[in-house]
């Protein structure tokens, strides 16, 4: 390569941008592009997603036996919309399910019809192997009846078995001729029966899908789907400004959608609500932290609606640890006056001197650098400082952080998830005994050490987890609410809602409010 | 020349090694658990020891270390820990995007930097002078991936000049994604360059031999390319190897920028993400690069410089 050839590459660049020869981008009407805040694809079967990121694909390519409707979770089991199952039946004891399955449903890539046959290998290959076993657990028997009907027997009841295992993203249903006959190969193809269907799974950065022209129901608007993914804050969202993309996965930090809408005040944002569910672990083995007095100061300290604001449009407030609106949640107004810890610095003070700290705590805690953990865990600082707490915050890398919880190596530990409209799944990751942290690493996500170092909830998430109807799921689940904010071993600070921001030529064709971090895309139009 | 090659590279061997187990031990020391990196931090026990299981992560140290070092030696890195693709798959893909945009941005660098330093050394305390130096202060001073991000807001976002992001498919389309990058690291490079060639020529343009040839009536162009600018070339070869080197490793954020594909943003999520597998791999890719070009370099002041001989 020589000078002449460098100027002969800088004049043909000149030319093309001159005449418009510039990349791909967002104008035909027929593609939909979204960039994904990961850098690169990790796989596109469902039952093995481990980057959340994936799962926009699969959301579009997979399906299970039900679904909520578009745009929302599903709060109550009679909420779930007939899917690959056209309707079903549970026994009283909340331990038998039998679904009478669609029929001429076409797998992607002429793989045929689904029968009952593959929804018993996508379940019996879940609970094998895959990213949510335990959840799976509780079936104790998978069987066919006949080509179109499936009983699947549960080892517990489960009165919420729609939402606990059929609409999960291990328990979509796949090919069973096509797993089979792909093998590996199958964790980066896909065969489901989604309105969109897999055309290239690129492990350098795309996922790229294209219409199914078979789908059994209403086919999608838009003929092809792209899930580019674009690490970078800073790419990501000058491709979305320049029309590159149409919409892209938002930066979940204060004063980011405030930003964006000044930069152009015609984009949208679609929000699910409540998204993640921010909490704070408090270690119960650290002094001064088993003193209920001071964790009643801290939650007294803590203004949790400064949190939420601070957060805004994304931040929602937590009253305890389910918010208003899913099962077991309540608003503050709701609580018995003893357990709303309404923000009070003053009583903070006079607790902490009740519980022998006249002069203050000074503390340690560890914090991951990712944009919502540090903007929440700096905010909530100054918060303590006010009442006495001096949090020492040691912010450092992600994956560090989360190992360092793992190990048990922090005090007041900041926890981002989310969850689906199921209390228990939380209450058994964050609180129950059997999640006890160790600081071998081999523990679990209850941080506090709740229902080791002191009585916990497990008797009561028992109860639950054995309800044969969802009004007593719900009654016990309250319980476990009311009693966790007795004892305080884990605060809600804020809900986060997942946020992608999208470009006002597109139109959804319905509107998001709540549900996991994806949704669909087949009803999506697109204009010039 | 053979046997002198020949040496050279047993004399790197000792230097590789001592990478590959430095990588190893910083791997193992850096907080951070691949389990769980890969299968987030809602993963349950009994999923995370599978996974170690299954990774290998469970052996004993002394004997990940011989399968790592196994694996160098039967040139295969075995598979990432996070994506399950051969690492050196990744790799091949990912090294001729970062070794071309080095190509690139060190061509431009040199091309601009080096005239630039010429005028400025040639026209000392005076105006072009002071403009150089101006321009190799903003060019030291401005992070790349400040530039970057306004090259692109202006080129790219504004203009509509060039591709927002990523590194192109075809050989053209790969040079029309490949001049915003490379323009912003040549920035720099020909900052450095510029005021390297600068004070070399400076220096050379003082010695006796100068002198004598502006005394024995050679003209100006020649007394400055013949007799000033090829003895000032030594340095400047030594520059252009540590110019190389820097882009090479440096590019991280130009790469994320752009998102662009690369080694340094394929490292960078490898690290985030405990990739252990990867992340040695792309060490030792960078050593044996940094082995590479200070042999050529060494080769090229043979070229530059008659005097110097190669010994075996």
């Amino acid at each position: 390569m020589d000078r002449r050839h460098v100027l002969q590459l800088g004049s043909a660049a000149a030319l093309a941008g001159v005449a418009g020869l510039s990349p791909a981008n967002a104008q035909e009407t027929d593609v939909l592009r979204i960039g994904i805040a990961a850098g690169k694809p990790r796989h596109s079967d469902p039952n093995l997603t481990t980057q959340g990121s994936d799962n926009w694909a699969t959301e579009q390519a997979y399906e299970q036996l039900v679904r909520p409707d578009d745009g929302v979770f599903a709060i109550k089991p009679d909420e779930y919309v007939p899917t690959l199952a056209t309707r079903w039946t549970v026994s009283p004891d909340a331990r038998t399910w039998t679904f009478t399955l669609r029929q001429g449903v076409q797998f992607h890539k002429d793989f045929g019809e689904m029968t009952s046959e593959d929804v018993v290998y996508s379940y019996r290959r879940a609970m094998k192997a895959g990213t949510n076993t335990t959840i799976l657990e509780n079936i104790a028997e998978i069987a066919a009846n006949g080509p179109y009907e499936v009983t699947i027997r549960l080892k517990n009841p489960d009165a919420l078995f729609l939402g606990t295992t059929a609409f999960n993203n291990n328990t979509s249903i796949v090919s069973k001729k096509a797993a089979e006959k792909m093998g590996e190969a199958f964790a980066t193809d896909a065969v489901g029966t989604g309105p969109y269907e897999l055309a290239k799974f690129d492990p350098n950065g795309a996922v790229i899908m294209k219409r199914n022209e078979k789908y059994w129901g209403q086919k999608a608007k838009i003929g092809t789907v792209e899930c580019l993914y674009i690490a970078d804050t800073t790419a990501r969202t000058l491709a979305l400004l320049s029309g590159k993309i149409d919409m892209m996965e938002a930066v979940r930090a204060p004063g980011w959608v405030q930003s964006m809408l000044a930069r152009d005040k015609t984009l949208k944002m679609d929000m699910t609500a409540p998204g993640s569910f921010n909490t704070l672990h408090v270690n119960l083995t650290r002094p001064p932290f088993d003193n209920l007095k001071v964790r009643q100061a801290l939650m007294h300290a803590i203004d949790r609606k400064a949190v939420a604001e601070a957060l805004a449009p994304m931040g929602g407030v937590m009253a305890c640890l389910q918010p208003p609106g899913f099962p077991a949640g309540f608003k503050t107004e709701e609580l018995p006056a003893e357990l709303r810890y309404p923000h009070d610095p003053k009583k903070a003070k006079a607790l902490l001197a009740e519980a022998g700290f006249p002069n203050g705590v000074n503390f340690a805690a560890l914090c991951s650098k990712r944009e919502d953990y540090a903007s929440t865990m700096l905010i909530v600082q100054e918060q303590l400082r006010a009442s006495g707490f001096n949090m020492e915050l040691k912010i450092g890398d992600h994956t560090a952080y989360h190992a360092d919880n793992r190990s048990d190596k922090n005090t007041l530990a900041m926890h981002s998830s989310s969850y689906p409209p199921i209390p228990t799944q939380l209450y058994f990751q964050q609180l129950a005994k059997d999640s006890e942290v160790k600081a071998d690493g081999k523990g679990g996500g209850n941080y506090s050490h709740y229902g080791v170092v002191m009585p916990g909830i497990d008797g009561l998430l028992s109860k639950a987890l054995n309800a044969t109807s969802f009004a007593d799921y719900e009654k016990i689940c309250r319980d476990i609410e009311l009693q966790v904010l007795r004892d305080l071993p884990l605060i809600g600070l804020s809900t986060l809602s997942f946020t992608v921001a999208r470009r006002a030529n597109i139109d959804l064709g319905y509107e998001v409010k709540g549900g996991y971090a994806r949704w669909r895309f087949h009803r999506a139009t697109k204009k010039a | 020349m053979a046997r002198y090659l020949f040496w050279r590279l047993i004399d790197a061997a000792p230097t590789v090694f001592l990478v590959l187990t430095l990588v190893f031990v910083a791997m193992r020391i850096l907080p951070g658990d691949p389990a769980l990196a890969a299968l987030g931090d809602n993963a349950l026990p009994e999923q995370l020891a599978a996974f170690r299981e299954a990774m290998g992560l469970n052996l004993p140290l002394w004997k990940q270390y011989l399968n790592f070092l196994w694996s160098v030696v039967t040139v295969d890195f075995g598979r990432s820990l996070i994506q399950n693709r051969p690492v050196l798959d990744l790799i091949a893909y990912n090294l001729p995007f970062t070794i071309e945009l080095t190509l690139v941005a060190t061509l431009i660098g040199v091309v601009v930097g080096v005239p630039l330093g010429v005028l400025a050394a040639t026209h000392r305390n005076r105006l072009p002078d002071s403009a150089v130096r101006l321009y190799s202060l903003i060019g030291y001073a401005i992070p790349d991936f400040y530039l970057g991000a306004l090259l692109l807001i202006v080129f790219s976002l504004n203009l509509g000049w060039f591709p927002i992001n990523g590194g192109g498919g075809l050989f053209w389309d790969r040079m029309y994604h490949i001049i915003l990058p490379a323009m912003t690291l040549a920035f720099l490079k020909s900052s450095f360059m510029g005021k390297l060639t600068r004070t070399s020529l400076l220096e050379v343009l003082g010695r006796d031999y100068i002198r004598t040839a502006r005394a024995k009536g050679a003209r100006e162009p020649r007394v400055l390319y013949r007799h000033g600018l090829r003895n000032a070339l030594l340095p400047l070869t030594t520059g252009l190897g540590i110019s190389l080197l820097a882009t090479l490793s440096g590019s991280v954020a130009v790469e994320l920028v752009f998102n662009r594909p690369g080694m340094g943003a394929l490292l960078i999520s490898a690290i985030s993400e405990r990739d252990y597998a990867v992340i040695q791999a792309g060490v030792i890719v960078f050593a044996l690069c940094v082995v590479a070009v200070n042999l050529a370099i060494d080769l090229a002041y043979i070229v530059v410089d008659p005097r110097v001989r190669v010994q075996a």
